[in-house]
């Protein structure tokens, strides 16, 4: 595509297929960025090749990872499909929607009249004493090494953490015929209690909800040993995971691995959306910052919105309805459909966006992650500039009121993630600190390249559209 | 209401390095030292410094820039030290001398004339650089390949680098460690002069008074000068930087345009932008930079950039730095330039001193900026 498109999506997982397919559908140009090399997301990531056979079996990831290839089947046969560029990185995204994209080393930038950010969920960081020991990996990743190569984990190995995924995973092993490892599930006693009173809102997905108990079931009829309630987890070895040392009940446990696979739930993505800089506020439910929209996934930025898990985490199915949506503000605002168009296609989605929301609170208050106040100094929060919670604590100390003075007297948050690893860290131990809510101490200020970006890519940058445009106004 | 004043013998307003510096100097004579800083809000300059200790191409048709900087690099050493000791934190200041590289002989030969001019304007045997031809610049750095346009380089061993972030915290703790009493969040709003003679100054919620006052507010300063019968005839400048991720050491001499850190990153740098208080970085500059020097040194091209940003320099008229004491308001002071890295060891260790003395030395006149009402005469 040579020149800007109406419609620019960052992201083909759910939301962003949804929104392009939607979006084709009422007549936009739209291109599609994504840096997988298939369509699907990190929900269904793969999703063509393991319906295709390759990889792990299409059993094993469940009823819901069968979606995917319908959905991705769907984008193949629309117009949207012309308008994909796999393997392409977004590095660069401003307020006046210039966006900076790199594939096959041939660095791009343009200004679409509309830009979706649909860059869904990370998995959220657990820093505990040892996380940084090479064999400590994330559940998702170790979930995307099964997706997309067919691999699984070699025993033996322990999931440690807590949230959907982590026994979502160990019923995918077990369906992969892996039955060898452990589950050391850290959600703190009492939380059922504290999260009954959501019971209702949840009954309205009753579904999802019973899916849930059923594999938490699944994994221990297998005779895959879970514990529960598990208490301060470190990670020890010598360049390489050993053992992990845990408390369970009053005991001192210690399990010999070789591999842990660690996992708290998930929080938006929000490296892109960040670095615009979008607005975005704490949400205190998730305990993590999103992007402050409106019910179209509209930003604070003119042109620029969000759909999908990036905005708040709401699940594979809340992501398809919200990139509708935004895919019918997009039409509207560009004048291809009426405003009263755009609200009675809209209805519908709405509804199903609310079924599929409706059981968040009690996931959100099950699943709710340990306090960070909590963090030993010695552990590691950043980790590509090896910062530790001291560090961290003593930067406060010494005057720093928030993350980019913290930032920029220790290096947390300077390596190349950008501080997508100890963002949420650093911005709730200044907080915690300084007795504010996180929203008030603030994030880190985030600077292009939002990825790591050749040297050599960067010096034969193409800005002709951009400049261009600039010169016809 | 009359909130309760605070009293100190010298207010410095502006919390970066040249303000850190100066109150760091006055603080280690014995001044009881107040230092406000509007907070995180500022255009801090130093965020976004290149970090170059710079002598040899400083102060062409402006000698007394150039004895400055020179006197200021001269310094550094022995202040990075005090200043170590006195904060624990290193502004890992190196001075292993510095290159300017040029691509062509149109570059080579033009630097050459930049160098006699300064050569000439300096007293016998007192400017070091010279020019470097490429085969002596090859034996030089025996460690770096060099892209083929490049025709050689200035260098002068008087040259070298320090990190701008590691200054700015060193001063800020070596000025809390010496007594200098550090108001952050607390921006300069009102400046008045009592009978007796000291300057009041409302900052946040708070007054303060002393008998001296020095502005360092870079480009917050124009207001504030006004108060006092002072000028700062400065605009911002944006210049942007690159940074990439670390590599193995490879450059340990410092470059006008890329320098190493001593932890492997690399900077690139830098551009000078007339756009006003615009801080957002622009990909198309930062293109610029990171293409000039991947013809100096091809191999930095293998590197990947981890974050490019801008920041805005404190430049005036003449891009030389202010200096003076009011006239209306005598004991005032305003310090202003866009080399608060260089000049750092300058402003704590030679400006400071005369500030307490009540008075600028003669050297420091050509700095006063009266000179910009002479320019506009002629």
């Amino acid at each position: 595509m040579t020149s800007a498109p109406d419609l620019a999506i960052v992201g083909a997982g759910p939301a962003g297929l949804a929104a392009a397919i939607e979006g084709a559908r009422l007549g936009l140009a739209v291109a599609l960025y994504d840096e997988q090399p298939e369509p699907g997301g990190q929900i269904f990531r793969a999703a063509e090749s393991v319906a295709a056979g390759k990889g792990a079996p299409l059993a094993a990831f469940g009823a819901d990872y069968a979606e995917g290839p319908q959905l991705v089947a769907r984008f193949r046969a629309s117009p949207a499909a012309a308008g994909y560029m796999p393997r392409t990185t977004i590095w660069l995204l401003d307020r006046q929607r210039t966006l900076g994209h790199v594939q096959d080393g041939k660095a791009r930038m343009l200004r679409p009249k509309r830009v979706l950010i649909a860059t869904g969920a990370q998995e959220r960081p657990v820093p505990l004493p040892g996380w940084t020991t090479p064999g400590v990996m994330t559940v998702g990743a170790a979930q995307g090494l099964m997706k997309s190569a067919g691999q699984v984990p070699e025993p033996p190995f322990a999931l440690c953490g807590s949230g959907p995924l982590l026994y979502q995973f160990a019923a995918q092993l077990v369906a992969a015929g892996e039955r060898r490892f452990t589950v050391l599930d850290t959600t703190p006693k009492g939380r059922w209690a504290r999260a009954l009173p959501f019971l209702p809102g949840a009954l309205r997905d009753t579904d999802l909800l019973l899916k849930g108990l059923g594999l938490m079931q699944k994994v221990r009829m297998a005779g895959v040993p879970v514990l529960r309630h598990v208490r301060d987890v470190a990670v020890h070895g010598n360049g390489r995971v050993e053992h992990v040392t845990f408390r369970h009940g009053n005991h001192l446990g210690e399990l010999p691995v070789q591999l842990l696979l660690l996992h708290q739930g998930v929080v938006p993505n929000v490296s892109l959306s960040l670095s615009v800089p979008l607005r975005h506020v704490w949400d205190a439910a998730q305990r993590c910052f999103r992007p402050a929209l409106d019910a179209w996934g509209n930003s604070d930025v003119a042109g620029i919105a969000v759909a999908g898990d990036g905005g708040g985490i709401g699940g594979w199915q809340a992501a398809t309805a919200q990139g509708e949506l935004a895919a019918l503000e997009a039409a509207h605002a560009l004048g291809r459909i009426e405003r009263a168009e755009r609200d009675r296609q809209a209805a519908p989605i709405r509804a199903r966006l609310k079924t599929a929301l409706a059981a968040r609170g009690l996931i959100d208050t099950l699943y709710a992650p340990p306090p960070l106040a909590a963090l030993a100094d010695a552990t590691i929060v950043c980790r590509c500039e090896e910062v530790t919670a001291g560090q961290v604590r003593a930067a406060i100390a010494m005057g720093d009121t928030n993350p980019n003075a913290v930032k920029s007297r220790t290096r947390a948050g300077m390596g190349p993630c950008q501080g997508r690893m100890c963002g949420l860290t650093v911005s709730e131990l200044v907080a915690h600190a300084r007795g504010l809510p996180p929203d008030a101490a603030g994030t880190y200020r985030l600077r292009p390249p939002i990825k790591p970006l050749p040297v050599a890519v960067l010096a034969d940058l193409d800005t002709s559209a951009v400049e261009e445009e600039e010169d016809a106004t | 209401m009359n909130a309760s004043l605070h009293s100190s013998d010298a207010i410095v307003i502006g919390g970066g390095v040249v303000g850190g510096a100066i109150a760091y100097g006055l603080a280690k004579r014995g001044l009881s030292v107040t230092l406000l800083d509007e907070g995180d809000v500022a255009f801090r300059a130093a965020r976004a410094n290149f970090g170059l200790v710079w002598v040899h191409s400083k102060g062409p048709g402006f000698p007394a820039y150039q004895e400055w900087s020179q006197r200021s690099a001269d310094l550094w050493g022995d202040f990075a030290a005090e200043l170590t000791a006195d904060s624990g934190v290193s502004p890992h200041h190196e001075r292993r001398g510095g290159f300017h590289f040029t691509l062509g002989d149109e570059e080579f030969e033009a630097r050459a004339q930049l160098l006699r001019r300064m050569h000439n304007q300096q007293p016998p045997g007192r400017y070091a650089a010279r020019m470097v031809e490429r085969s002596e610049l090859e034996r030089m750095l025996p460690n770096i390949r060099f892209g083929p346009r490049v025709s050689g380089a200035s260098f002068s061993e008087s040259d070298g680098q320090a990190s701008p972030l590691h200054l700015l915290h060193g001063l800020m703790g070596a000025c809390q460690a010496r007594g200098v009493r550090l108001y952050g969040e607390h921006r300069a709003s009102a400046i008045t002069r009592e009978p007796g003679g000291a300057f009041i100054v409302t900052a946040g919620p708070r007054r303060f008074a002393a008998p001296k006052l020095v502005l360092a507010a870079g480009n917050g300063n124009p207001p504030l000068a006004k108060m006092v019968g002072l000028e700062a005839p400065v605009r911002p400048q944006r210049g942007q930087v690159a940074v990439t991720e670390r590599t193995e050491r490879f450059f340990h001499h410092t470059g006008s345009g890329v320098r190493q850190l001593p932890e492997g990153t690399v900077i690139l740098g830098s551009s000078e932008e007339e756009a006003g208080f615009d801080t957002s970085a622009r990909s198309d500059v930062v293109g610029q930079i990171v293409h000039r020097n991947i013809q100096v040194m091809p191999d930095l091209a293998r590197l990947r950039l981890v974050r490019f940003w801008a920041g805005l320099r404190v430049m005036t008229p003449d891009s030389f730095p202010v200096y003076n004491q009011s006239e209306t308001h005598p004991g005032a002071f305003i310090a202003t330039c866009h080399s608060g890295v260089t000049l750092a060891a300058a402003h704590a260790n030679a400006l400071a001193p005369q500030i307490i003395a009540g008075a600028l030395s003669p050297e420091m006149a050509p700095f006063t900026a009266r000179r910009f009402h002479v320019s506009k005469a002629a």
